[in-house]
């Protein structure tokens, strides 16, 4: 990529946050997708809603309530600075925390169908073989939802990529820690430099259209085993 | 059928509320020139202060209707001039896209002035600051909030102020840089960071006390305004801005936290500099 | 000789079940109901998916008991540590393995205690007649085929205890004859006790030796298979029926006939097939007579098509709205016989009376 150093900063900057952020998704919405799908309890409705609140919220309105929480006056802010002794608020922790909960949706949701879908059958057939709750989620739930596990990381990674809103209200635009793209490009525009605000802007699109493609591709229903399926019965009956 | 025509009942009668509240009909009756409100486009740092100077206006010889002030960034509100936005003036928090709006031929040259003139002030949420300035730059270990310099004319003279004060190195890797000074404002309230260079307009506003930032550690920060020339209104226009530019108006502005206009004109006229660009 | 001890409740707004019964752990016990009976919630409690059982379960051996729920003692063993398997009535095969990783799965997974001899993963594969499918992948089996891979993915898990819910009805009538022959051959080979729950009352009849009996949650009727049916017919709970177990005397090949040694007497049968070629498995025969088949004479036919008049002693006579259901026996053995008063009054039929019954090879109903 044809662009300046800060530029290039901004692209490892975002790499990063969205690296990080993907893999504490995955590593929290699994569990939390679990317990989603197998709950049934009313409860269930409010917990979705909670988690689904990011895909209808203005992000703006995320990043002044995580503003307000990290800073010193409030305890969340106060409690990272008493166990870490940096200070919370306009730091790479600060985007990553931001991007995880404003990202969370994306994760979550595709697993929870994909765990509901999959239903108790196979497991209960699992359990009746010997079959810990780790060696069936390891043996049969992950092998078969593998394809959601990708969309969800993919989704994670991309909708963080974009992240703008979130950013801009907590990051402080440091380079190096939480300049990203996103914010590089805004900055970009208004400082009248469209050509370096192109480049961002392309790359960005190209970019989000093939990983799209890639997960549209990956979750195509299976034809071949279909098409083997009938041929065999279309057989048996000939 | 009854509910059919009930319902276009209600709907006429809402049609007609919403014409009788408009201030088209309240407003014909004083005025014979241009029968339509002013259309201003101001930036979002003016926008409290223009609003408050428009109330306390109590002169019944208004030479225009209350005008519709339609507030945003600079940034934006010129974007959309670009693309066609029917606003009849601009005011400006930076004289670049003034400039840029009369050299690309959307706005009247000779209506390009200054209203107002910047003042930075150096304000912590977290205390009042009791030292004076230099020490309380110096003695901050820890980081500073400012506009960003590229793209907010308050950053850039903060960045100038402190270049001025030989701070500019020691603080260039501890900024907090905010889109315009309106997020810089709301980042030092916050108190996610100790200080932050505001716009003393916003101290002003909000009732806080901050240290003012002398404004010869800086180029001015010049708000500038055009009339633009799409507008339909430019006879109304005109007398808007010599509301604005008469004494009274001015001296609320200054009172407001800006810049005091006669203090920065002598600065220029002592000292002839030319127009700084921001394109860097 | 190990029994089930089961002393369990489960409540849900619109069904309850309440058991209190020792199952005696031999063989193939069958568990019989109609729908809504609680026969497969009772499966569930037993393996251990059902999470509001409350009460005591146990496995009662010679040397020790153990528990798999006592909710006072908040034990509650998870299934995959029951040792029990199960055969649903989907065959639920993991659709990303092939058929031969289904079956090791149950395998790799075996609690072999004791360090008893495993089971020869290709002698079951035999005996489920799968060695042609092992490379298949689990879409290409047909319904039939995928019964047959969860049982002996099941079996190779070297349960204790197999428990069966339904296991046959998704299937076709061959298949169905298929999985029953199987069973039974597998029992035999295996020692393996089985609980089979069925609301088929015929496949139970072919292949369990005692009978437990659900209705709307609770056990009605629990004991010898033969003796359960028969219990159940003269409650009018059933159709009535004559449940037998039979060994055979011969087979008349030429005439299609097998014949069925019963005492001093004969009962004859369609010849079938199976039964002739698989001598040692069905050296004894389980059939059904519907009490509708057979008819009761004074005097003894001579010459008569119908192939099969047994001589016996009317043992009871009990009226069942316009009919009589008699029972007679005949060298030891009742059969249950329905006809209408008309004639019971026309032929003076009184118990103790000697008579002879009369019934066609083919109302001598097997499922194999």
């Amino acid at each position: 990529m044809n662009s300046t150093h800060p530029d290039m900063l901004a692209l490892i900057t975002t790499l990063k946050m969205a690296g990080i952020t993907t893999i504490i998704l995955m590593l929290i919405g699994t569990p939390l997708a679990w317990y989603l799908a197998k709950m049934k309890s009313r409860g269930k409705v409010f917990i979705e809603a909670l988690v689904a609140l990011p895909l209808v919220l203005p992000p703006t309105v995320l990043g002044f309530y995580l503003l307000l929480l990290f800073s010193p006056q409030y305890l969340p802010g106060q409690i990272w600075q008493e166990a870490t002794g940096q200070q919370l608020a306009f730091s790479f922790s600060a985007i990553v925390i931001g991007s995880v909960l404003y990202s969370l949706p994306f994760v979550v949701q595709p697993l929870q169908k994909a765990f509901e879908q999959l239903g108790d059958d196979l497991l209960e057939a699992a359990a009746m073989l010997g079959a810990s709750a780790f060696d069936r989620f390891f043996t049969i739930v992950l092998p078969i939802t593998k394809a959601s596990f990708i969309t969800a990381a993919s989704l994670g990674f991309a909708h963080t990529v974009g992240e703008f809103g979130v950013v801009l209200m907590i990051g402080g635009n440091i380079p190096g820690e939480t300049r990203v793209l996103s914010i590089a490009l805004f900055d970009h525009v208004e400082a009248f430099d469209y050509a370096q605000a192109h480049i961002i802007s392309i790359s960005l699109v190209i970019s989000s259209i093939v990983l799209l493609s890639l997960i549209y591709l990956l979750n195509r229903p299976n034809k071949s085993r279909l098409t083997t399926k009938k041929q065999t019965e279309s057989k048996r009956f000939s | 059928m009854g509910l059919l025509l009930g319902r276009v009942l209600i709907s006429c009668l809402c049609i007609g509320l919403m014409l009788c509240s408009s201030p088209l009909v309240a407003a014909k009756a004083s005025v014979n020139l241009d029968a339509k409100p002013l259309r201003i486009a101001v930036a979002s740092n003016f926008a409290p202060t223009l609003k408050k100077l428009l109330e306390l206006d109590k002169s019944d010889h208004k030479e225009f209707i209350k005008p519709l002030l339609i507030t945003a960034s600079s940034g934006t509100l010129f974007l959309q001039i670009q693309h066609g936005a029917s606003f009849d003036l601009f005011l400006s928090a930076d004289s670049e896209r003034p400039q840029l709006l009369t050299t690309t031929d959307l706005a009247y040259k000779d209506s390009q002035q200054t209203y107002a003139y910047g003042q930075l002030a150096l304000w912590s949420a977290k205390k009042n600051i009791t030292t004076d300035l230099l020490t309380a730059l110096k003695s901050n270990k820890q980081r500073l909030a400012i506009a960003n310099p590229k793209i907010a004319p308050y950053g850039k003279a903060a960045k100038q102020a402190l270049e001025n004060l030989q701070l500019w190195h020691d603080y260039k890797s501890r900024l907090i840089q905010g889109i315009n000074i309106g997020q810089t404002f709301q980042q030092t309230r916050s108190q996610a960071v100790n200080l932050g260079i505001v716009s003393n307009s916003q101290l002003v506003l909000n009732n806080l006390k901050g240290v003012l930032i002398p404004p010869d550690l800086h180029q001015p920060i010049k708000q500038q305004l055009v009339i633009l020339k799409r507008s339909q209104n430019s006879q109304q226009a005109k007398s808007f801005v010599q509301f604005l530019m008469s004494e009274k108006s001015q001296q609320f502005i200054a009172q407001s936290g800006y810049a005091k206009l006669s203090e920065i004109e002598e600065k220029i006229k002592g000292e002839v500099k030319g127009e700084v660009n921001t394109h860097e | 000789m190990a029994d089930l001890s089961i002393k369990v409740m489960v409540e849900y707004d619109d069904f309850s079940l309440s058991i209190d019964e020792e199952v005696s752990l031999t063989g193939i016990t069958g568990i019989f109901g109609h729908s809504g009976s609680g026969k497969s919630t009772l499966l569930k409690v037993i393996a251990g998916l059902e999470k509001h059982a409350q009460g005591n379960l146990a496995i009662n051996d010679l040397h020790e008991t153990d528990v798999l729920l006592a909710s006072e003692a908040k034990i509650f063993v998870a299934p995959q540590q029951r040792n029990i398997g199960l055969v649903f009535q989907n065959s639920r095969l993991f659709p990303h393995l092939t058929v031969e990783e289904n079956l090791r799965y149950g395998q790799k997974r075996r609690k072999n205690t004791e360090g008893n001899k495993s089971l020869d993963f290709t002698e079951i594969v035999v005996l489920t007649k799968l060695d042609n499918l092992l490379t298949k992948s689990v879409a290409q089996l047909s319904g039939g085929e995928q019964q047959r891979v969860a049982l002996a993915r099941a079996l190779l898990a070297e349960p204790r205890l197999l428990l069966l819910d339904e296991p046959l009805s998704a299937l076709d009538d061959k298949n169905k004859i298929l999985m029953l022959t199987l069973l039974t051959k597998v029992q035999k080979q295996l020692n393996l006790p089985m609980l089979y729950v069925s609301h088929s009352l015929a496949e139970i009849q072919q292949l369990a030796n005692n009978l437990l009996v659900l209705s709307s949650g609770k056990v009605t009727h629990y004991g010898d298979i033969h003796q359960v049916i028969h219990q159940l017919t003269t409650n009018n709970e059933i159709l009535h029926q004559t449940s037998l177990s039979l060994t055979v005397k011969e087979h008349l090949v030429e005439y299609g006939l097998t014949s069925l040694a019963l005492g001093d007497q004969q009962i004859l049968m369609p010849l079938n097939q199976q039964i002739e070629n698989d001598a040692n498995t069905y050296t004894n025969v389980r059939c059904i007579i519907a009490a509708s088949d057979i008819s009761v004479t004074l005097h003894e036919p001579s010459e008569s098509s119908i192939v099969n008049h047994l001589q016996g002693t009317i043992t009871s006579f009990e009226p069942c709205q316009s009919q009589i259901l008699l029972t007679v026996n005949c060298s030891g053995q009742d059969f249950f016989v329905d006809i209408t008063a008309w004639s019971a009054q026309r032929l003076s039929l009184i118990v103790e009376q000697k008579v002879f019954i009369q019934f066609k090879a083919n109302s001598v109903r097997t499922l194999c």
